[in-house]
């Protein structure tokens, strides 16, 4: 009973931090992955659809509608910023990390601005239930769950969709897709407005366990560029998947020992020592992993 | 002598020929006769600008001139200013204990930075994975600074005092005599001088141009039988030594340094400062390091709540209309203006 509820709470924990690590980095990966741009003002994504969802709830929204509302406010906010700015960066990687950059100071000096440094924040859905000695929130099972969820219906997106088709044909070779009719510009837009979507959905459903400030993205770069750079971008899915899971097994053991933190300092220690080691993260040693695979005619 | 010339005069930086060296002496002996013109407030924020403008230089080396970008070299800033404080703090006694501090605070910022760079140089990591680790690192830092509140985080005499900083930094000297008020402005002058000219020097000779060659494309480079990682490396050390030395001087112009200062916030404007200036001349990032310090100064000290946003959109404009830099090619403008107006005036 003492060592079952302990392992259940372990397990509890590593699944919460790896479906935080998945939730802060699954927009930044996909906009990586699909158009190899970093984008910086991913934490202020994710902040304006905190706030979206708190303005809603407290207008009298059910939180469950909020969280979709979320993805797309912020996922029309992408299309346009995509349009406007980030459109004229492609193939320049640095130069679209320094604007998205001074985008993602407007963007939090603006809300700090228009909004004030704080707002009510919105409590967390769903109870607690408790097992042995240990309690266990309803609301971070969800999260776990809709994480799952999210990892298969992006697979199904990415496989089984034209859209899929086309953007995996653009990141390959833009030329070659665009001579064989891919409307590769559109295909852009799409990928960015759906990884900002997808970051203001992340935003949306840990804002009930966040402070709701105009700065409360900075707390998002730290695990979701660590969770980026671990996984790489040769395989969206895998990389995230798989690094948010090692990352999590990192982190929980050194955060339940030595406080919050020294979980974070262990994280940057555990990022630069596997890109010592794989300098191309994760995904492409699996993806490398899996092409072996296929080849010998076992996958 | 011709020598030194050439290395001074070089290709590296904008700026060449009888006009613009006149220009350089007039504005020099401006900055030099300011102090007795103006009040002692004045000088002192005047001192301030200048004081950042090493750690524009290190930006423009690493990331106009190496083409390594990283957005957390205010790390190595605190980690100078802080390591300052702790040193020169606890030999408050001693006449050394400035100048100690001092080396220590850049060793520090060099040793740190030292082994960050090996990690992702040695590692040959993408690109854009080095910015992103730095802004990592400096986060780290900030949060780290932020929680040694108390009594408990204290080195020797000297606390470290969370989210208000460390106090009563001592000022740079030596023995009796201290750097306050116009001689810390004529120290800043100086170093700002031996920065700008040792870097402009280094950038023209040998070792500079092969770090050109290999922003321009690393694997010819490394082909012709350089070691770029190591370049790269030393190069990376070099411009956290200079942020460092900008930390040095911060902490000995206000006496103090709180955790922001390593934040998100100041992590930009190093940023800032060498995208609008343009990063491939040391000259531009001089001057819109020190226009930009002046800007958010004023703007700030008459309360106006938009100047990060204003900071900010500088940065959205000039990466969108003027890729290589507003002082850059305003410069060059000139250029092309000046011998016209030469030829017209000799006829």
């Amino acid at each position: 009973m003492e060592t079952q509820s302990l392992v259940l709470s372990l397990l509890y924990q590593l699944g919460t931090s790896a479906a935080f690590f998945f939730l802060a980095a699954v927009g930044l990966i996909i906009i990586l992955g699909m158009m190899n741009i970093i984008n910086l003002a991913h934490g202020e994504l994710m902040m304006m659809g905190a706030y979206t969802a708190t303005i809603a709830t407290h207008a009298g929204v059910p939180f469950a509608l909020t969280v979709p509302l979320a993805f797309l406010v912020v996922a029309a906010f992408g299309a346009v910023l995509e349009r406007l700015i980030v459109r004229r960066f492609y193939g320049r990687q640095l130069g679209a990390l320094v604007v998205t950059w001074g985008i993602s100071l407007v963007m939090g000096q603006g809300t700090l601005l228009f909004f004030g440094p704080f707002m009510p924040s919105i409590k967390i859905p769903g109870g607690s239930f408790s097992y042995g000695d240990f309690s266990f929130s309803e609301y971070w099972l969800v999260l776990i769950a809709i994480s799952v969820a999210l990892i298969a219906l992006l697979w199904w997106l990415y496989n089984r969709t034209t859209y899929g088709l086309q953007a995996r044909a653009a990141m390959q070779d833009a030329t070659m897709a665009k001579s064989l009719g891919v409307r590769t510009g559109r295909v852009y837009t799409l990928t960015f407005s759906l990884g900002a979507g997808l970051a203001g959905l992340s935003g949306a459903l840990i804002a009930p366990t966040a402070t709701i400030a105009p700065f409360m993205g900075q707390q998002f770069v730290a695990p979701a560029f660590i969770t980026v750079v671990v996984g790489g971008a040769a395989n969206v899915i895998a990389g995230a998947v798989g690094s948010a899971t090692l990352l999590a097994a990192v982190k929980t053991p050194v955060g339940m020992a030595f406080g919050a933190f020294y979980g974070t300092v262990a994280l940057l220690f555990a990022a630069l020592v596997i890109i010592r080691i794989m300098p191309d993260g994760i995904s492409a040693r699996l993806q490398r992993w899996f092409d072996r695979r296929s080849r010998s005619g076992l996958l | 002598m011709s020598g030194l010339a050439r290395l001074v005069g070089g290709p590296a930086d904008i700026g060449r020929g009888p006009v613009f060296w006149s220009l350089v002496a007039l504005t020099l002996l401006g900055f030099a006769l300011y102090p007795s013109a103006v009040s002692e407030f004045q000088v002192s924020n005047t001192a301030y600008y200048l004081l950042n403008i090493p750690l524009g230089l290190g930006m423009a080396l690493l990331w106009g001139y190496c083409g390594v970008l990283s957005f957390g070299h205010v790390a190595y800033f605190g980690i100078a200013g802080y390591s300052y404080g702790v040193i020169a703090g606890n030999l408050s006694d001693s006449p050394s204990g400035p100048v100690v501090g001092a080396l220590g605070g850049l060793l520090v910022s060099a040793v740190v930075a030292g082994v960050f760079g090996y990690f992702v140089f040695y590692a040959r990591v993408q690109k854009w994975i080095i910015p992103i680790l730095t802004l990592v690192l400096t986060l780290l830092l900030e949060t780290f600074l932020g929680q040694t509140a108390g009594y408990q985080w204290r080195i020797g005499s000297v606390l470290l005092g969370g989210y208000n900083g460390m106090t009563g930094i001592p000022s740079f000297g030596f023995g009796e005599f201290e750097f306050q008020g116009t001689s810390f402005y004529y120290l800043c002058l100086v170093l700002v001088l031996a920065c700008y000219f040792g870097l402009r020097m280094l950038l023209n000779s040998g070792f500079g141009q092969v770090v050109v060659a290999i922003r321009e494309d690393e694997l010819r480079t490394e082909t012709l039988g350089y070691d770029i990682r190591a370049r790269q490396w030393a190069v990376f050390v070099l411009s956290a030594v200079l942020a460092g030395l900008s930390g040095l001087l911060y902490v000995q112009w206000g006496n103090y340094i709180t955790p922001s200062q390593v934040g998100l916030l100041q992590a930009a404007l190093p940023v800032i400062w060498t995208a609008v200036g343009g990063s491939t001349s040391l000259l531009a990032v001089v001057i819109a390091t020190f226009a930009l310090n002046w800007l958010t100064y004023t703007l700030s000290s008459e309360g106006n709540q938009y100047a990060m946003v204003i900071i900010g959109a500088l940065l959205v404009v000039t990466m969108l209309f003027f890729p290589r830099g507003i002082v850059v090619m305003l410069a060059e403008h000139l250029d092309r203006l000046l011998p016209r107006a030469r030829r017209e005036a000799r006829r």
